[in-house]
């Protein structure tokens, strides 16, 4: 059977680059499966997890936004930060949340701003999470 | 003729910061390995969003974001300065820090008010000794800057810019070019020139993209040039880095060379005065000799 590559690239180092069954990444609305022999695609990514399948084996990663482009059975992502979901800092993305939910809104690119930086505390709440209760 | 003794000393203490240029010049060496294997790695991501920008600019779409809006008027301005936080590295800081008192000068004019913001030891000490405060300075950086503070950086700068607070962002640091020519340059990081790869694709004919955009094309693009920017300032702060190693190994090369020169004439001298010793130490032997004789 077909596999797929997955390359997860940040500007500090090429994270991943492995073979894949099947990958699940997180778009900016919700996950999105990518099977071999997907149509190209180009997508937004949001905050939230990465996970890649291999030979029944689950991978966990964070991804801190950026894009995915797939040709060909390539998945090639770029994201700020590529983090293995059990090396998540839940007590930095607590007090993000906690911080942004007290900023000033007075014009609509401040609101803006705190709805990211919810958004990426939301995110790494959620993949921290879920690492947990795959690990029990 | 100086004493041989005093020669001996001068030569000794020559040889020890010999070995420390010559250590430095080793350990400056490993490091500009090392920070050109980042910048390497940094230009696998760069390539890779250029190699995406130029397939979006393929559905032909306008690029309009608020970070690539001029402001025809500049009333707050940032000069970010990037330095090394340690010295022997020859003109690297001095380099960097005379275009940006230059800059700054220039911007003070324009501007209303300009706020300078310093990365490095260096100069954070040249600032103060120039009288000009700093609002903000940075030595976490060091030689190996870490995408996620830069970017928390690039973050700030990007929501100032988006809610007016400030109006322009210039960085001054050391460009590098090839391992030979590295050279400080003034950058307008904001508003932001341009997105690398749109060029390239204007030339060709709009075809139909292969491609599924999720959400949409202009969607994409809006959340390429913020990263864009961030990608850029990293890149200086990267390239500052690497300049600053081998600005260093060059000047510790120079000065282990220079103090084997001091070294090869010191012990010249050094004979000369060793047998210039024994010369009169003999001729005092001879002399009391034939005194005696007589």
């Amino acid at each position: 059977m077909a596999q797929l590559t997955c390359i997860v690239v940040t500007p500090e180092a090429t994270a991943v680059e492995t073979k894949a069954d099947f990958v699940v990444l997180p778009l900016y609305d919700g996950e999105i499966g990518i099977a071999p022999g997907r149509a190209p695609l180009m997508g937004r990514l949001g905050f939230g997890e990465l996970r890649i399948k291999v030979a029944g084996l689950v991978t966990r990663y964070y991804l801190d936004g950026g894009f995915v482009q797939v040709s060909g059975n390539i998945v090639s992502v770029l994201t700020n930060r590529a983090v293995p979901a059990a090396e998540m800092d839940v007590a930095a993305a607590t007090q993000q949340w906690q911080d942004a939910r007290q900023m000033p809104i007075l014009t609509s690119e401040q609101e803006a701003i705190r709805d990211r930086l919810l958004a990426q505390a939301r995110g790494q709440l959620q993949v921290a999470r879920r690492a947990k209760s795959a690990r029990t | 003729m100086a004493k041989a003794r005093t020669l001996d000393k001068r030569r000794g203490s020559i040889r020890n910061i010999r070995k420390i240029t010559r250590t430095m010049e080793l350990i400056a060496n490993a490091r500009f390995k090392k920070a050109m294997d980042r910048a390497t790695s940094a230009t696998a991501y760069t390539r890779r969003i250029t190699q995406l920008v130029a397939d979006l600019a393929h559905s032909g779409l306008e690029v309009q974001h608020p970070l690539l809006e001029e402001r025809p008027e500049t009333h707050q301005a940032v000069l970010l300065v990037l330095t090394a936080n340690r010295g022997m590295c020859g003109g690297f800081n001095s380099g960097v820090l005379r275009l940006a008192f230059e800059h700054y000068k220039r911007l003070t004019e324009e501007a209303r008010t300009v706020r300078t913001e310093v990365s490095g030891k260096r100069g954070i000490a040249a600032m103060k000794f120039r009288q000009i405060v700093p609002d903000q300075s940075f030595t976490h950086f060091e030689d190996r800057p870490a995408y996620g503070d830069v970017e928390v950086l690039a973050n700030r700068y990007m929501d100032e810019f988006t809610t007016r607070k400030i109006d322009r962002v210039d960085v001054v640091y050391t460009r590098f070019i090839s391992s030979s020519k590295q050279e400080p340059v003034i950058e307008t990081l904001l508003p932001l020139s341009s997105v690398e790869g749109l060029g390239a694709a204007e030339s060709q004919p709009h075809t139909e993209s292969q491609y599924e955009f999720l959400p949409s094309a202009e969607s994409i693009l809006q959340e390429v040039v913020p990263t864009s920017f961030r990608v850029k300032l990293f890149k200086c702060f990267l390239d500052a880095a690497v300049s600053e190693h081998i600005a260093r190994m060059v000047a510790m090369k120079a000065a282990t060379e220079n103090a084997d020169e001091i070294i090869r004439q010191l012990s010249m001298t050094y004979n000369r005065a060793r047998q210039a010793q024994i010369t009169g130490e003999i001729m005092e032997i001879i002399g009391g000799v034939e005194a005696l004789q007589s």
